[in-house]
């Protein structure tokens, strides 16, 4: 067991000596969440609007302005034809084109169809998915408004009984995604730092060929693996902690959970993505190398964990993929955590699915150094 | 292991003793300190060692002697058990290093042949993390740092950063850095390649010293003129010995005579000595060219041939057979051997 500590110790003196890990540990949590937290979002604003007004109606009129309020769209203003409009959403001015066509008012009055025609720039179709489900609300809600000033329709309306849904939105009142993010951009953080970094630091140790040299020395298997993954343990807590007070300062997001969990939790996803750091370090000759597969790993490891795409969005083969994926489940733990403060016995899955992925990789890595020992 | 720790502590630091009994195994002295029987290793099909085995008393220095791709690397990892052997047993003090790994890694020290320490450590961490592995304790760990300072004139260097020493000094610190835990039997992979001069000769004196103490020493060299450094030598060569016994006897044994030829151009005449045909060894050295005679021929001869020739020399004289020569030689009748084995089939 001494000799683990004094492992440590050495590896400790090494980074002390390395710039570069300095600045990981320290600037990179904040440049990170500055820049990523504020670029990633998933909050639709400032859509281009632009309206074809054919119908000159208080109601075209009525569209116009609700268009104008609000944060989710930027009115352009009016063209007369639907070509012109066309030109726009060509050229990137505009996203949706609202075209309302001759006799909208009449038919509306009327109780007939009142046809309006929308077009949308479907090449980012997240975005403008949500534009559409906004401008069909805002529709809706307009209707409601002019079919009840007709008494004849607000009669049927009342015989009706349309669904009012009234949503409350738990967790996140406000749908402010970088609530939801900035957690996501942590775990991200600490994946990188603790899968790359024992990864290279092991390989190294057998480019220079000091891995030789602990080999004939008293040292243990064991011992070997444990004097590796402490120190970055050590270092990923460090970042861990350096992340979350950064969330506080800049964003102001308050953990609703419990910060022991949340450390514990980290614990536990850390010794998962150690181990396939150490696992890596088994597949390559050379720190390049180790480079190149930690990150094949990393990406599928963070674009499989839920962080920008809903995991259940996924086909169902990539979904049972992702249960073999450490980061998944620590993705969903510091956002229920941050954000739910939820508490151990709803996160056992997660507990459970880490604590598999560690065991593994961990023994495979065990078992791989000790061959290569032969 | 208490009682090893003991024995390292004990009788070790003590000025040189006499090399019988001071590696300590107590009862059987006349065990060799390191001891191979017939280890064979093959890479895939081809066969790198070959039925080799040899001993290694405590205070001597036995040296392995042989050009690259020998197999002498080879040999030294299967020695330290960083390698297992195909066949064959490796025994330390009696103990088979197949079955008691841990007692190899604490009784003996191995050098490899490339500088593996820690480069962005400095000279003193990298010595005190090499004594801390062993567990060392540090009022020892101080003592015997010093002692290896006087050796190897690193005092002065101790804050220094490994990575940036010479080539000398980063093998000085290795090898201090395998004597940090004292151990009974050390093995060093061609130590002195690449070293300066000097560096190389303090390198060899610390050897002689640590034989002094009853250190068991085996040590790997592509020089030949190093074979002379050694109690005992082993001359390799594809996996095989060729000859192995005291550099004095090896020398004796050979039954050649040598002649030298000095010539202006050496090289220019050793061309014109391979394309004549003359039916003569012939070796370019340093020196000038080496003939080999023949058991049936004398000087006078050899330079009436050379004369017909049209080959001109300065002097013609002879000269006691060396390591190199020796070692030519003896290729020379193994490779005259394995001709005629395969005419017969």
């Amino acid at each position: 067991m001494r000799r683990v500590f004094y492992l440590v110790q050495k590896e400790f003196r090494q980074i002390r000596r390395e710039k570069a890990y300095i600045a990981i540990i320290f600037l990179m949590p904040f440049v990170q969440l500055v820049i990523l937290g504020y670029a990633i979002t998933t909050d639709v604003r400032n859509v281009g609007v632009v309206v074809v007004d054919q119908d000159h109606s208080r109601y075209s009129r009525a569209i116009l302005a609700s268009l104008e309020t609000g944060e989710t769209f930027q009115l352009l203003g009016t063209v007369p034809t639907e070509r012109a409009a066309r030109r726009l959403l060509d050229r990137g001015k505009a996203v949706v084109a609202v075209i309302v066509p001759h006799g909208f008012g009449q038919n509306l009055l009327r109780g007939e169809q009142p046809a309006l025609q929308l077009l949308l720039d479907g090449v980012d179709g997240n975005s403008s998915g949500v534009a559409l489900g906004y401008l069909q609300g805002l529709l809706a809600g307009l209707q409601l408004e002019w079919v009840r000033e007709v008494p004849e329709l607000a009669r049927q309306i009342q015989s009706i009984h349309l669904i009012v849904p009234e949503p409350r939105l738990w967790y996140n009142e406000n749908l402010v995604s970088v609530n939801h993010i900035v957690p996501g951009i942590l775990a991200v953080l600490l994946t990188m730092i603790t899968l790359f970094l024992t990864a290279m630091n092991i390989v190294r140790e057998r480019e220079i060929g000091t891995m030789e040299q602990l080999q004939v020395t008293p040292i243990r298997g064991w011992e070997l693996i444990l004097g590796k993954v402490l120190p970055f343990v050590l270092l990923g807590f460090l970042l861990l902690n350096v992340g979350i007070l950064a969330v506080q300062l800049i964003f102001a997001i308050p953990m609703q959970g419990s910060l022991l969990l949340l450390y514990l939790m980290s614990l536990l996803f850390m010794l998962s993505t150690l181990g396939l750091g150490i696992l890596i370090s088994t597949l390559a000759h050379t720190q390049q190398q180790a480079m190149f597969i930690a990150w094949f790993f990393s990406i599928f490891t963070i674009l499989l964990s839920g962080f920008f795409i809903p995991i259940e969005n996924m086909p169902d083969v990539i979904q049972y993929l992702t249960y073999s994926n450490p980061l998944r489940y620590f993705m969903t733990v510091i956002r229920a955590i941050y954000q739910k403060g939820s508490e151990l016995p709803v996160l056992l899955d997660e507990v459970a699915g880490m604590a598999l992925i560690a065991g593994i990789t961990i023994s495979t890595a065990v078992i791989r150094l000790r061959k290569r020992n032969v | 292991m208490l009682h090893h720790n003991n024995q390292q502590t004990g009788h070790r630091e003590l000025p040189p003793t006499p090399a019988v009994g001071s590696a300590g195994s107590g009862a059987a002295t006349s065990q060799p300190a390191l001891l191979a029987e017939g280890v064979s290793r093959s890479w895939g099909d081809l066969p790198v060692l070959i039925d080799i085995s040899l001993q290694v008393a405590s205070g001597e220095i036995y040296g392995l002697v042989g050009p690259d791709g020998a197999g002498k690397t080879t040999l030294i990892r299967i020695l330290v058990s960083l390698l297992l052997a195909d066949s064959g047993r490796v025994l330390l003090h009696g103990h088979d290093t197949r079955l008691e790994r841990q007692y190899v890694r604490r009784h003996v020290g191995y050098m490899p042949q490339r500088f593996s320490l820690y480069p962005d450590l400095t000279v003193e961490q990298n010595l005190r993390f090499f004594g801390d592995l062993y567990a060392v304790s540090r009022e020892e760990q101080l003592e015997r740092c010093n002692r290896l300072y006087r050796f190897s004139h690193l005092a002065e260097f101790r804050q220094r950063r490994a990575g940036h020493l010479s080539g000398g000094m980063k093998q000085k610190l290795a090898l201090s850095c395998v004597l940090m835990h004292a151990p009974e039997v050390i093995l060093l992979d061609e130590p002195t390649v690449g070293v300066d001069p000097v560096s190389r000769r303090e390198l060899w004196d610390i050897l002689h010293e640590l034989r002094q103490e009853g250190t068991a020493i085996l040590v790997s060299t592509p020089y030949m003129e190093e074979a002379e450094q050694c109690d005992r030598v082993g001359l390799i060569n594809a996996g095989k010995f060729l000859a192995e016994d005291t550099p004095e006897q090896l020398v004796a044994n050979l039954q050649v005579r040598i002649l030298r030829l000095r010539t202006t151009d050496p090289w220019a005449t050793w061309q014109r000595l391979l394309e004549a045909g003359l039916g003569l060894q012939v070796q370019l050295f340093g020196e000038g060219i080496h003939l080999t005679l023949a058991a049936d021929e004398n000087q006078v001869e050899v330079e009436a041939r050379l004369r017909q020739a049209g080959i001109s020399f300065q002097q013609l004289y002879p000269v006691k057979p060396g390591m190199e020569d020796l070692f030519l030689a003896r290729l020379q009748q193994v490779e005259a051997v394995s001709s005629e084995v395969i005419t017969d089939v």
